[in-house]
């Protein structure tokens, strides 16, 4: 009889601590993104450029427009950090060439809505601090899987690089972060596809886990410290004298 | 009176409503279904009710509940999802009070089998719209050749009947649109029983108001099913093309003429062109734009090259195959006819990548041209006027298939085969005046020398590759024959006539070559990743060629006799075997590559008269052995600079022509004679380049430059000696003479003055090349110097007008050891200035002006050749589908060919007349009408 309600009691400290656990636990790990360019598309979402030379760019360019690469996502309900991986994506890379690796960190704090963004744009790195403002996301009611997760559709433009952003978020990660520069919705973003698919990222592997070092930022960033402004007015500045110009942006990072 | 007490209640009643309903809300609810199942985890939004942007959200806790405190109090979309539960969307008004209580918000569950199907199995998009649901049909895979109805059968939540009758969430499907329109009246099945499944991108089912209601316009309640098809936009479809005709004159009434066309089709997965030409202006083929459009994405090729090793490691690169290419490549002289037509498929779905063409190409020439020529001895020179009448034919029927299959993403197989088939004949006339110095003539050496070959050309090759599980490591093999059979007849004339005393010398000789060539080739290449960052190549190459020469040379003014010294057939092989292996590291930008080959190869040759008769030479047996090193370096830096060093060691076997015991002798006053024991040469060489883009300031900067060393070069030994009655006779045979070396550098810079407006390009460079031979057995040792700079200047003041203003110069010099007075230094500067000026909203103006100079003081070799061309086009038409253009080419009437160059121990300048000032008026059609832009310099790539 006694051993009977030890075993309840064990059983019921068990299921506390492991529900306290659980509860306990926040929810955080790291998602693997495919991201493809499609320059075909980057060059007809181009508004600027005739459509002559966009029809032409489809044409003989059309079936080998894409390239590859891995980024990956770390992230927690308080904060987030997205960079690019080692691991090549495009299988013609394997053995061959490698490039520079581009200085490229993005980091959010949802805690504190703040972010610190290291950027190689145009030659140069810029250290970006500033407050998060969450982006108006709009919800449609589109469902579809990623990664096994079953995610909602959402939307977004960006008039600053005149880019329409479909977003994919899960249902069942509660964290605001996502690929790239976005976040702010109520799932984790697994994918997002930039102007009808010039660029997207998508989710391939997602590890709920604890992190440990994987927010640290490498020791020595050096760089040109801009506030959020002043970094969008470079790009801005720059747009426009392509614009002028009538030649694609190749080189904006943001 | 009245009315102003009720207007001031009315303000006192809302003013208190409007303070009653407070500025922040509390929103609360619990989320169940219709089965009081609760759904803990759910998110909660709040959007914004007229753009549905995202104002808040929250999740429900394990018992359903969820809250949003102090929000603003106003209207809100309040949207609930749910793994498991359809998306529910309601209209929260604001609330009168601080707490807005929801109550029980219920949501209905999804259709376990529509999610399953649609979403887990298919991987497609569900999307919900009120009561419409919709997935992407691409994603249900249906055989070609199927039906709608086939189609159907395949999706979650549709039963088809027997007769075909469509059924979903147990209603009928009372009507079917396609793209929201009724197809084949009523009757459903009439669109699902003859619409290809293929063209069908989703389907849409939804509720609809019934016929009657529709009627009536009185809405009865009653819903029924239909059904949506919305079809596939093929956004890369399309077809282009243009027509172009002209026709004009000179002012002796010669009449100019010239057509082009071009039509090309297109879908997503295959392109047709078809390309035609015929003109007398000296096109004798396409300009690349219209080459880049007739190959479409078959222009260049990936992955082609069969002779592996020392990859420098880029994984992707293009090429560009120039062979039998239809390009325009007139070089220069006199005056030709240009017939031209092809057609090219292209087939791509990315697992399978096609490329067939055909080209046909006629070309005829004819110039009349003027050589001087002063060739150095040690001590004294003598001279050459000759004139040359030159006419030819030349015709060419290509066909070429190119096939990559990508059998799976590890395994990939590509096939290629070229197949030529030319017929040329061509006559030179030529009178070649022989002189001590400039006014004590020699002798006249009169040819007249035709040729009619034909020969056809095969170069066929595989590439096999294949990727293993680990990464990195790889394998590949290729294999390639090549077969160039060929038979020409030559009838050679001369006249050699002296002065002083009077003499002739008539030689007349028929010549009848027949050549079969045929080489196989085969590769290995093995790469393993030793590391992240290091990798191992082994490779392995074989080559081997069979060369059959037969070149029978008869004495036509003796009966046809065969001439032995002059006669000659011979088979020789080379066979080479190459093994190496390189050591690769690769990270983060830097590239290093460090390895070795060894080199064996064969040569044999036999030589007799005729097939079948004795050898005249013992057969040539020789071997040759070498190691040769390879080092490659290449470094990005940051900022955009990329630094790259290469070093090579090649041996280079002497050719047969080089080796033959017979001597080639085109005319009686020119031998050129075999060495078989010639070495093969050895060279060293290095490279070194450096670039840098600043895209921010839209400025580059570039140097480039290369050594070479060879310590054992083949050059021609000359000796030169008075034969009497035949004249100076000129015998060259090859040695390997002398030590020779190569410097060149090149350095470019773009940058604007003012950004996109006014830009400045340079390119400057410097070549030196020292190499030796002997005249009359003195050592000539050549130094030779090349300066080249350009400078352009791109001013774009508006969108409307673009003048480009360049200058040019060329300086070269040389200095012969064997004769010090005559170094040489010779000039040639360019300048020019194009205009482009679209002056009324369909009408432009283009002008281009090059005033060349030509220059060598020693000569007193002195040309100038301004050249002027200017043309107006007006488009017409609505979409600008017409264009008509006036054109005068060379106004000034200057156009002549002129060129000069020194080598080994000789000076030359040729000119000859071309085509000079004619006018032209053309007709174009363009079937999507032209750009009324003026056309921007546009990057290759796109």
């Amino acid at each position: 009889m006694k051993r009977k309600y030890i075993w309840i009691l064990l059983f019921i400290l068990a299921t506390g601590l492991f529900s306290a656990k659980s509860f306990a636990q926040q929810v955080q790990g790291s998602v693997k993104y495919l991201t493809t360019y499609d320059w075909v598309k980057m060059i007809n979402s181009c508004s600027y450029l005739s459509k002559d030379r966009k029809d032409k760019t489809a044409y003989l360019w059309g079936n080998r427009s894409e390239w590859k690469v891995y980024n990956n996502l770390y992230f927690s309900s308080q904060r987030s950090k997205y960079e690019n991986s080692e691991e090549k994506a495009d299988p013609d890379d394997d053995e061959g060439y490698a490039g520079r690796k581009e200085t490229f960190y993005l980091t959010r704090s949802y805690e504190n809505k703040t972010y610190f963004d290291a950027i190689e744009m145009l030659g140069k790195v810029y250290l970006v601090s500033d407050s998060l403002k969450t982006p108006d996301w709009k919800i449609l009611n589109d469902l579809k899987e990623v990664a096994g997760h079953v995610c909602m559709n959402a939307s977004l433009t960006d008039t600053l690089l005149n880019e329409k952003i479909i977003a994919w978020f899960a249902l069942d990660i509660p964290v605001q972060a996502g690929p790239d520069r976005f976040f702010g919705l109520p799932g984790l973003i697994l994918e997002v596809s930039i102007n009808n698919g010039a660029k997207t990222m998508t989710a391939e592997k997602i590890e709920m886990k604890e992190l440990t070092k994987e927010f640290d930022l490498p020791k020595k960033l050096k760089g040109k410290q801009v506030n959020g402004a002043a970094y969008a007015a470079v790009i801005k500045k720059f747009l426009d004298e392509k614009r002028k110009a009538e030649e694609f942006p190749w080189g904006i990072n943001y | 009176m009245n009315k102003v007490i009720f207007a001031f209640l009315f303000l006192i009643i809302s003013i208190q409503a409007f303070s009653q309903q407070p500025s922040r809300e509390t929103i609360k609810g619990i989320i169940k279904d219709g089965d009081n199942n609760i759904a803990a985890f759910a998110t909660v939004m709040l959007l914004n009710p007229h753009d549905s942007t995202l104002q808040n959200f929250t999740q429900t806790n394990v018992d359903g509940a969820f809250v949003f405190n102090n929000v603003r109090n106003t209207d809100y979309l309040l949207k609930v999802s749910h793994i498991s539960f359809l998306p529910l969307q309601m209209h929260v008004s604001p609330s009168q009070t601080a707490i807005n209580d929801l109550g029980v918000v219920a949501i209905k569950p999804i259709a376990k089998e529509l999610f399953e199907v649609v979403i887990h199995e298919a991987k497609a998009p569900l999307s919900i719209r009120g009561d419409t649901i919709e997935y992407d049909a691409t994603t249900f895979k249906a055989p070609p050749g199927s039906t709608v109805e086939d189609l159907l059968r395949r999706l979650p939540g549709i039963e088809v009947d027997a007769s075909g009758n469509l059924k979903t969430q147990g209603k009928d499907v009372k009507r079917v649109y396609v793209d929201g329109k009724t197809f084949f009246g009523d009757d459903p099945t009439g669109a699902t029983k003859n619409l290809d499944a293929n063209a069908v991108a989703k389907v849409q089912v939804f509720d609809e108001k019934s016929e009657q209601s529709k009627l009536t316009g009185v809405d009865d309640g009653v819903k029924e099913k239909a059904m949506n098809l919305a079809l596939k936009e093929e956004y890369k479809k399309g077809s282009f093309g243009k027509v172009t005709v002209a026709g004009g004159a000179n002012e002796e009434g010669v009449a100019r003429w010239a057509g082009r066309a071009n039509y090309n089709r297109f879908n997503k997965t295959s392109q047709l062109s078809f390309i035609g030409y015929a003109n007398n202006i000296n096109e004798t083929g396409v300009n690349w734009e219209d080459y880049n459009e007739f190959k479409g994405q078959s222009t260049f090729d990936d992955y082609d090259n069969g002779d592996f090793g020392f990859s420098t490691g880029r994984g992707r690169y293009y090429s560009f195959n120039s062979d039998d290419s239809p390009l325009n490549n007139f070089d220069g002289r006199g005056f030709t006819k240009n017939y031209g037509a092809g057609m090219n498929y292209n087939f791509d779905n990315k697992k399978t990548k096609l490329n067939t063409s055909y080209f046909y190409k006629n070309n005829q020439q004819n110039y009349d041209e003027f050589d001087y020529k002063e060739t150095f001895f040690s001590d004294s020179s003598f001279f050459n006027h000759d004139t040359k009448h030159y006419n030819d034919m030349r015709q060419n029927h290509t066909v070429a298939a190119r096939l990559e299959q990508n059998i799976d993403s590890n395994n990939v197989i590509i096939a290629k085969a070229n197949f030529r088939y030319s017929i040329i004949s061509s006559n030179e006339k030529m009178n070649n005046l022989y002189s001590v110095n400039e006014t004590e003539v020699l002798n006249n050496l009169f040819t007249n020398n035709s040729l009619d070959k034909n020969s056809w050309k095969l170069t066929s090759a595989a590439i096999y590759r294949h990727k293993f599980k680990k990464k990195g490591r790889s394998f590949a093999v290729s294999g390639a024959y090549n077969r160039n059979p060929g038979g020409e007849n030559d009838d050679l004339y001369s006249l050699n006539q002296f002065y002083i005393p009077t003499f002739a010398e008539e030689i007349h000789r028929l010549a009848k070559q027949d050549i079969d060539n045929q080489q196989i080739k085969a590769s290995l290449l093995y790469t393993e990743p030793l590391s992240k960052r290091f990798f191992n190549e082994i490779f392995y190459n074989f080559n081997t060629q069979d060369n059959k020469v037969n070149d029978q040379v008869k004495d036509h003014l003796n009966s046809d006799a065969r001439i032995d010294s002059l006669s000659v057939y011979y088979t020789n092989k080379v066979m080479i075997n190459r093994l190496g292996t390189d050591f690769r590291y690769s990270y983060n930008g830097l590239n290093i590559m460090l390895g070795v080959a060894g080199q064996y190869l064969q040569m044999n040759g036999r030589y007799s008269v005729d097939k079948d008769l004795p050898l005249i030479i013992p057969p040539i047996n020789k071997t040759y052995w070498s190691l040769s090193p390879k080092v490659a370096i290449s470094n990005e830096f940051k900022n955009n600079m990329q630094v790259n060093f290469e070093y090579g060691y090649e041996l280079t076997e002497p050719s047969f022509e080089y080796l033959q015991p017979t001597p080639n002798v085109q005319n009686p006053l020119y031998r050129i004679e075999g060495n078989i024991d010639l070495k093969p040469e050895r060279t060293q060489t290095f490279s070194a380049n450096y670039n840098y883009y600043n895209p921010a300031s839209f400025s580059n900067f570039g140097v480039y430059a290369d050594y070479s060393y060879c310590p054992d070069a083949i050059s021609y030994n000359q000796t030169l000696m008075w034969v009497d009655s035949v004249g100076i006779v000129t015998v060259s045979k090859p040695y390997n003479n002398s030590k020779s070396n190569n410097v060149s550098c090149w350095m470019w810079t773009g940058y604007p003055i003012i950004k996109t407006k006014f830009t400045n390009d340079w390119n400057l460079g410097f070549n030196y090349g020292n190499s030796g031979s002997y005249v009359n057995d003195i050592f000539n040792k050549t130094d030779q110097y090349r300066y080249y700079i350009n400078t352009a200047f791109n001013i774009t003041p508006t969108q409307k007008l673009v003048i480009t203003l360049s200058g040019r110069a060329t300086l070269s010099s040389s200095k012969l050891s064997i004769n010090t007075e005559r170094d040489q230094f010779s000039q040639e500067y360019t300048a020019g200035l194009t205009v482009k000026w679209q002056f009324a909203k369909k009408s432009f103006f283009e002008s281009n002006f090059n005033y060349q100079f030509y220059r060598n003081s020693q000569y007193s070799f002195d040309q100038n050749l301004p050249i002027l061309n200017a043309s107006v086009r007006q488009l017409i038409g609505k979409k600008n589908h017409f264009e008509i253009r006036l054109a005068a080419f060379d106004i000034l009437n200057k156009r002549q060919y002129i060129e000069q160059y020194t080598s080994q121990n000789y000076y030359t300048h040729n000119s000859a007349a071309t085509l000079a000032r004619y006018f032209m008026l053309s007709f174009s059609y363009n079937i999507n009408g032209y750009e009324s832009k003026i056309k921007k310099q546009q990057y290759w790539e796109e």
